[in-house]
């Protein structure tokens, strides 16, 4: 009935796992919460063209397929504008892709903060039913906005928007040459990121976390 | 002495499927993206190898979901985003090299879909190349 109790040589293996396990741990917690820290220590780096200082983004009412539209209308929050049309094949449904995922990726209220008016620069074939039922299919929160020529042009122009009907083919007809960038106007109501084509969903949803912050 | 037999072997595999099926051309991940039956037109993205050892020329597109296909180009001109039909000559496809054709860049503009650009839908395009001539591939239309 006695047992033999050897003295362990060494510990199974198991048991020896679980103390550098216990020991590696906490070292990845202090260094998880270290990187955490230095990363909110960075300046946010826009995916833009950062406007310095304060630039009022200048009012506007145009048309929709809901009524009347004003940039006004939408104080308070972060406000994407993009000039484009709906005949464009490439670059503008790309773009709204783009917003529509980042915007998508945001927690519910901070999308709630946030609005993208796209207004067309081809008023010619974009009809405030066309353009509202177009960008709706990107996100059913997005507004789209037509006007007259002189409406859309002057609009335009406070935006430093250049735009003009293009030569296409017989099949496309006029194409639209025109400044494809996404403007974003901060809670405050001023002119804060020019954003260029091919900028991806993910670098817009977290300039517009860091400006919702 | 069984190793290195079996090392070549593994490189002459990977040689192999580098080299693809062999065809002339090969044409993979021809897609486009979903748009409302309200946007008139659309766009195919696609990437296209050559495995020959001239150039050869992308020259024409059609389908049954486009009412006219053209090649086009999406370009930034002093800072304005515009878009022109390519040349005469085509797009080019090095020899022994690859094109892509991509968002904000080359692509098959679809003039006047015919069909709803939904996800998970699938689309016959032919395209005609000048020296491989005729090659039929499929879109399919998804979010990227």
């Amino acid at each position: 009935m006695t047992d033999t109790f050897a003295p362990e040589a060494e510990q199974p293996p198991s048991r020896r796992w679980l103390g550098l396990f216990l020991l590696l741990v906490p070292l990845l917690i202090a260094g998880l919460v270290f990187w955490w820290g230095f990363n909110r220590s960075q300046p946010h780096q826009f995916s833009g063209s950062v406007i310095q200082g304060l630039s009022a983004a200048p009012d506007f009412t145009l048309s929709s397929d809901r009524g009347p539209v004003s940039l006004s209308d939408y104080a308070g929050k972060v406000v994407m504008i993009y000039f484009g049309y709906t005949f464009c094949p490439d670059v503008c449904p790309t773009t709204l892709a783009d917003a529509a995922a980042a915007v998508d990726s945001l927690s519910e209220d901070d999308a709630e903060d946030v609005q993208l008016i796209f207004v067309t620069i081809d008023p010619a074939r974009d009809t405030a039913d066309r353009i509202g039922e177009y960008v709706r299919h990107f996100d059913d929160r997005f507004v789209g906005l037509t006007g007259t020529e002189e409406e859309i042009g002057s609009v335009a122009t406070l935006y430093g928007i250049y735009y003009r009907a293009g030569e296409g083919s017989e099949a496309t007809g006029y194409l639209m040459e025109h400044t494809a960038t996404l403007l974003v106007i901060d809670q405050a109501g001023n002119l804060k990121i020019v954003i260029p084509f091919g900028v991806e969903a993910d670098a817009i949803a977290s300039d517009l976390e860091y400006m919702l912050r | 002495m069984r190793s290195t037999w079996v090392w070549s072997m593994a490189v002459l595999a990977l040689l192999a499927a580098a080299c693809g099926s062999g065809a002339d051309i090969e044409v993979a991940d021809v897609w486009g993206r979903p748009s409302p039956s309200v946007a008139t037109n659309g766009a195919f993205y696609m990437v296209i190898t050559n495995n020959t050892e001239v150039a050869d020329h992308l020259v024409a597109a059609s389908s049954p979901a486009c009412a006219a296909a053209e090649l086009h180009e999406s370009m930034m001109n002093d800072g304005v985003m515009g878009m022109a039909q390519v040349g005469p000559a085509g797009i080019e496809i090095p020899a022994n090299g690859q094109t892509t054709l991509e968002v904000g860049g080359l692509h098959v503009m679809c003039i006047d879909k015919q069909a709803e650009f939904v996800a998970g839908e699938r689309f016959d395009v032919t395209l005609e190349f000048e020296n491989a001539g005729t090659v039929e591939v499929q879109a399919e239309i998804k979010e990227s």
